[in-house]
This record gives C-alpha cells, structure tokens and sequence, in this order.
C-alpha cells in the first residue's frame, strides 16, 4: 500500500563494489589495514606470552568469544527479523547476513586454546583430578569432550546458520537450536574459568550483551553502507531511529540481566557464590566493574534517551562505538579475574593485541560479503 | 472538592497544551472549518504540510492509525509529552527511594541479611517498578488529558470512515483562502472529497457537538464507581470464602497437604493424640508439675521444688546461653530490668535488690514457667524444656548472690554496723520437695 515498504521489500540488487572505484580503493586500504592490525595484534598478543601465558591465552580467549558473539549476533538479528516479520530492517540486512562469516575464524581462534587450556582452566590441569569438586565435574569438563563441543556447536552454528539464511522454513529451528547451544557454550566456554562458581543466568547475560554489539554493529554497518552508497536501489535512508530505539532497549535489557544476576548473588551473600562478585566490588577491579555498567548501560541508555538524538547519525555511531569498546571490557572482566587469581588488572599490549586482532579478523571476513552484490533476503 | 479538582484538571490543560490549540482557542469565534477525506496517508501527510504552508491551519487529523511525521507536520513545536514522561520518572524513583529509605532506615530500622541499612542495590528493584509504573500510567493519564479523551455524550459523526480506510484532515478556512480555493488545492494532493462542516438536519453546529463532554466529576463517577462497587461488594462477602466455595484460587490460600491439627478421620470424635494410659510416662516427658499458675502456687513451689541439675559448668553454660537469649531480651544481661526491648514494654523489676535474695531456684523456676505474678511476662513453659527453665533459673540465682555478696561488702566496707546479712539461700530449699 505505501511506496516505500514495497520498494524496501525486495533488496535483492545491490550497486556492488564494481561499479564504484572509489570503494575498491577504499576496500583495498581497509583490507591492508586490517592484515596490518592482524599481524600486529598476534604479535603483540605473544608479548602476553610470559608470566605462565596467562594474558596471552585469556586475550585469545576473549577475542574468540567476541569473533563468535559476531557472528550468532548476526544470525540472531536475521532470525528475529524473521521471526516477527519486521520489514524496518530490509535496508540493512546485508549487515547481518554479512556477520556469520567470522564463525569459522572465530572457530579457528577458539581452537588454538587447546594449547593453553592448562592455563585457562583449572579443569585442565594435570593436578585436577585430586580435587574433589573438579574430579565431580570432569565428566563434562575434559579437554577432548570440550573441544568436541566447540566444533559441535560451531558445525550447527555455521551449517544451521547457512540453511536457514537461505531458507525461512528453518528459522524457528535455527534459533531453538541456537538458544540451548549457546547457552552450553557460555557455561563452557566463560564459567568454566572458575569450575566451582555457577549462576544459572549466565548464559543470558552472555546474550544479552551478544544482542546489544550485534545492534551497534548493525548500525555502524547502517551508517557505512548508506554512506558507500550500497543501500539497496530505491532507498535512501536507514531506519536509524528503529536501530537507536533497539539500542536504548537492549542496553536497559542488559542492565536488567546484569542487575537480575548480581542483585541475587550480592543479597544472599553465600560464600559459594559470592567471591567473585566481592573481588570486583572490594578489590581494585572495582572502577572497571562500574566502567563497565557506565559502557554498556548509562551511556547508551542517555544518549539513545532522546528521539532526535535515535536519528542523528553520529550519536548513533558514538553509543555504537561505546558498546563495542563496553562488551570488550564485558568479556575481560568475565574471563580475566579468575586467571588473575584476585591480583590488579593490567591493562597493556597484550590486551591491544587482542582487540588489534579481533578487529582486523572481523573486517577480513564480513567486508566481503558486506559489499558484495549478493542477494541477500 | 470536586470544582476544586476540576480547576485543577484545566490548569494543567492549560499548561501542557500545544501551541496548536492555543493557536485555535486564542480565536475570537470560531472559524468555519472544512473537512477532507483521502484514501492514502502519504497524501494526506503532504496535503497537511502544504496546508500549513500556506497558513491554513489544520486543526486535527483523523486516521485509522498512527501516521508517521503528522506530529512534526502538524505543528511546528515538538510534543511535550515526553516532558511530561521524565518528570513522573523522576517522580516515580524518588517516590521509591523516599519510600524505602523511610521504612527501611527511619521508621523501622531492621538490619536484614547483614546490609546496610540504606543498601541502594537493594532498593532498585523497586526503583525501576515504580519509575515505570508512574511514568507509564501518568503519560497514559496526561495524553488523555491533553487529547480530551473523556467520556462524550454523543459521538461525533465528523470522521466516518476514518477508522476503516478514509484519512480525514479538519481545517479552519479564513486568511484569504475560500472554499473552494482551498478545495481544488485539496482535489490536487489526491483529496477524494472536502466539504463544509456546517449545520447538521436538526440545525445544529456539527462542529460544536463534537466538542461537547462529559462533566468531569461525573467521568470520574462513571470511572469510579465500579471500584467502589466491588470494593464494598469485597467487604460486604469478606466472610469465610471457603465455606461458600467462592475464592478462585484454593491452591494457594489453603494448603493442600494434611495438617498435623486436622482432625483425625480414624479416631473418635475426630482425636488426633491420645494421651498416654493412666500410670505411664511416655519417653522424654517430664513428669507433670503439680502446681497451678498464680503467687500462691509459686511461693508453695518456692517451698517444695528444688533444682534437679547439679550445678556443673556445662549447666552453667548452657544457663548463660538462656538467660541471654530469652531472658535478658527484658530483664538485661545483669538482670537489672535494662534489657533492649524495654522501651516499648512495661519495664520488668530490677531483681538485683534485697527483696529478691530470698527467691528460690524453685520459685523462679515456677516464675519462669507460668510467668509472672502481674502476669506481664508471658508463660515460657511452653517455649523452653525444663531442663532450661531450671539452668536459667541457676544462672539468675546465680547473679542474684553476686549481687547480694557486692552489696554485703560495701556495706560492710562503709558502715560495719548496719550490716545485713546477705546469705544466698539458693540451695538450702526444704528437703522432702520433690519437682
């Protein structure tokens, strides 16, 4: 009935990079950028190399979780898009169906950990058989059922992920199957760190802060594409305004979750659960434990609050940003506290290294798709 | 009260109106108005934006639904609603802040869970409820308000169809704009029809029947009265639900499994416990204490009973523990009638003084069984075993002699001849008392 819903529905020809020389420039710089960023951060992450590797293996760690939070993000969007038949995003899809492509790499970097899994995970340490409590869980937590488990859940992720990108008809499967999967691998992967320490919303707080980045990188990749002028012929604009409503929603949802975890375990107050919420608020992880909260809750929030500012491009690229850099600092502070064994954070090259990496494997791998002419719906 | 609120009601009206309806209640009379249908919103958003162009002001615009940008093209100020919003947000947190803080830290300081008494992780919870709450509902109220969404007395008939598939604008000819003018400019932007609003048959001004409400206080009757209605039904049934089977949640108000007081279907006369056959004594259960309540019976009890326990120093313990769980509740740590929750309750005697050196252990005992001669201190017989009741009343006696020992020698330190003799008559009841 409206002119624009119909012409917004069919985004099947794309411009595509050929047709522009000044983007297979632009593409050509980038991608020397990010082999650049590549190299360096894998050499700088080998500067974490000392100390037992303890910074080397958990930056590896956190890069890997962030690559696969990538990817599922993505797929998550294209499904729930799906799923509510939401049209606001036609424009925008080829962000989201560009993301999945970092799971393989992501797949690669979480399979390097097998080398540095007696430094990551106590489960996996040659004395743990003598502890009582770890003897209890080794049944699931042993190294070759939990790399099995990797490659399971990333074969699911990424051949599940693929059909149901090319067919709607396993949608619904594809996000059944992605719920019980992630919520194992956010237990395996995060929680494991610290074998005897458990909380049942784990894996929805890991899903809530996946969702949150997947929204910001899907506006980032919004701005660039209207930008690149690769939106879909006949539109002009991007639903900017429906990506900040989404952002201001999901970053209150995720201080819901953060709040609905720490709240439980902070009042009840037992000593089985309560050591590493007492080492972030006692200790001198204290700043970056309510940097964290300001990252990923109080500065999106407030600067998604009002309606012009939802559609004014740059704010929208600002609390973006601010949510990228606050679900890395999310993912640190998960993994790195544990590994630390409650001694002061150190933030350094090691960590640079890290994002350097993350960063330049991301943009290798969805570019591609990102601006290729694809047919995407 | 009721004029009182409605002024209220308009003051606020007409704080928050929009430049829009004060640009039209600012005319003297009212303007003649026109009415335009279009079957495309797309068309009728442009039309309102060239209207406004021109000056011709579009008064309100009547569409199934919600139509993107007619806010920004219907007047030129943004709404202020969301104002509004934030203000009983803030309204709602600090309410709850407010709330918690005085129940939980003024009025009824209570250390829960070993938190601070003002634990702001705690609070939020409520915080966030009652922000949305309040925001939510005050938002719905105020655009009620400021749209005159209230009960009419008769509908208007001005947008038929705009709630089905017509897209209808109302607007206010004048300013060099005539009819017809303004009409073949409508007919332009894909207007399907544009009338007058004029006279209905009955010769009445159409326009101004829309316009005609419902009194306020009787809106407010007609909303309230419903809850008064089951509310006062609510207290008038407040009778024993279960007996009418009327409660419409069984499961929860009544426990489903058997209670251990229910009576029972395979005894007699319902009986649950059977007391023991004449002449025998079931295990653990002291023989029955043949004395009664009353000071008679305790100053008899002082007389007959004596301590069962020897005073070893685990009884001794566990006597301490008694007193300063249960007794010194009241009576202080030192028994001096200090305890921490005297202030609310009649203070109990200091028992340090003379009077009570000739009580026994038997009497205290009886004392701490039945409660107290001015029956202020309840019964604990029920709540401690014997056994404590004698320990405690070993430790009192015990702080008793103290006391009278300390009083013997500044006596006789200060005044050797007025000396009183302060010997503890503790163990020394009548023999041939049996508990």
């Amino acid at each position: 009935m409206s002119s624009h819903a119909s012409s917004a529905s069919a985004p099947e020809a794309y411009p595509g990079l050929g047709e522009v020389p000044e983007l297979i420039r632009l593409g050509r710089t980038l991608r020397g950028a990010a082999l650049g960023a590549l190299v360096l951060g894998a050499l700088l992450l080998l500067t974490g190399a000392g100390q037992g590797g303890a910074r080397l293996w958990g930056n590896l760690l956190v890069a890997g979780v962030n690559l696969t939070h990538v990817g599922l993000g993505g797929l998550f969007i294209v499904a729930v898009t799906r799923l509510t038949s939401g049209r606001w995003s036609d424009p925008i899809l080829a962000a989201p169906h560009a993301m999945p492509r970092v799971l393989p790499w992501a797949l690669g970097v979480l399979l390097l950990l097998w080398f540095g899994a007696a430094t990551l995970y106590p489960w996996a340490r040659p004395d743990a058989a003598s502890d009582h409590l770890l003897h209890l869980r080794m049944a699931w937590l042993n190294k070759p059922f939990f790399w099995g488990r990797i490659v399971a859940y990333f074969a699911l992720w990424i051949f599940l992920g693929r059909l149901m990108l090319q067919r709607k008809l396993f949608t619904a499967p594809y996000v059944v199957a992605f719920a019980a999967t992630f919520s194992l691998a956010s237990f395996d992967w995060i929680m494991s760190l610290e074998p005897a320490w458990y909380s049942t919303i784990f894996a929805i707080y890991g899903f809530a802060g996946m969702f949150l980045q997947a929204i910001a990188l899907v506006s980032i990749s919004a701005v660039a594409l209207r930008r690149f002028g690769l939106l879909p012929q006949g539109v002009q604009k991007t639903p900017n305004h429906d990506l900040g409503k989404l952002m201001f929603a999901f970053s209150a949802f995720w201080a819901y979750i953060w709040l609905s975890q720490f709240l439980l375990i902070w009042y009840a107050n037992i000593p089985e659960e309560i050591g590493p919420v007492k080492l972030m608020l006692t200790g001198p992880w204290a700043p970056l434990y309510y940097l964290n909260l300001v990252l990923n809750f109080a500065l999106p929030f407030h600067l998604m609050l009002n309606r012009k500012a939802k559609q004014h491009e740059r704010m929208l690229l600002w609390a973006a940003g601010i949510v990228l850099a606050g679900h890395w600092l999310d993912l640190y502070l998960l993994v790195f506290p544990p590994l630390t064994g409650g001694a002061a954070p150190k933030l350094g090259l090691p960590e640079l290294g890290g994002i350097l990496l993350t960063l330049g494997l991301g943009h290798l791998a969805v570019w591609p798709r990102l601006t290729s002419k694809k047919e995407t719906a | 009260m009721a004029k009182n609120s409605s002024r209220i009601f308009r003051a606020l009206q007409e704080l928050l109106r929009s430049s829009r309806s004060r640009r039209t209640a600012g005319m003297a009379e009212r303007p003649e108005l026109l009415r335009s249908d279009f079957a495309d919103p797309e068309e009728l958003l442009k039309a309102v934006r060239k209207l406004r162009a021109l000056g011709v002001p579009v008064l309100e615009t009547y569409t199934p639904f919600p139509i993107h940008g007619m806010d920004e093209a219907l007047s030129e100020r943004p709404s202020r609603l969301p104002w509004v919003t934030g203000l009983l947000g803030l309204l709602g947190v600090s309410g709850a802040v407010a709330l918690q803080v005085w129940t939980s830290a003024v009025d009824y300081p209570l250390v829960i869970g070993g938190k601070p008494l003002i634990s702001i992780p705690a609070f939020i919870p409520v915080m966030f409820e009652s922000t949305v709450l309040v925001a939510g509902l005050g938002t719905v109220a105020t655009l009620f308000a400021l749209t005159k969404l209230r009960p009419r007395l008769k509908v208007p008939d001005l947008h038929l169809g705009a709630n089905d598939d017509r897209f209808v604008l109302v607007a206010a000819m004048g300013h060099g704009h005539t009819f017809d003018s303004l009409t073949a400019l409508l007919a332009e932007h894909g207007a399907i029809d544009t009338v007058r609003l004029l006279k209905d048959a009955r010769g009445e001004d159409t326009s101004a029947r829309w316009e005609r409400e419902v009194p306020l206080p009787l809106a407010m009757a007609a909303i309230l009265a419903p809850a008064a209605l089951i509310l006062g039904l609510g207290s008038a049934l407040n009778r024993d639900f279960r007996r009418r089977g009327l409660e419409f949640d069984a499961g929860m108000m009544y426990p489903v499994a058997a209670q251990a007081y229910d009576p029972s279907a395979v005894l007699k006369g319902g009986q649950v416990l059977h007391a023991p056959p004449a002449g025998t004594v079931a295990r653990n259960q002291a023989p029955a204490l043949r004395f009664g309540p009353g000071v008679e019976e305790a100053v008899r009890a002082g007389l007959e009973l004596r301590n069962p326990l020897e005073p070893t120093p685990a009884n001794l313990a566990r006597g301490q523990v008694v007193w300063t769980r249960i007794c010194a509740t009241c009576h202080g740590e030192g028994g001096k009638g200090d305890g921490g929750v005297i202030p609310r309750f009649p203070n109990p005697p200091n028992l340090m003084i003379p009077k009570y050196e000739a009580y026994t252990e038997g009497r205290i005992f009886h004392v701490a069984t039945f409660g107290g001669p001015e029956k202020i201190m309840k019964p604990l017989g029920d709540h401690l075993s014997s056994d404590d009741r004698w320990r405690a009343a070993m430790h009192l006696k015990g702080l008793i002699s103290e006391a009278a020992k300390a009083r013997a020698k500044t006596a006789a330190a200060g005044a050797p001849a007025a000396a009183t003799p302060a010997q503890a008559p503790a163990s020394a009841p009548p023999p041939g008392a049996k508990p």
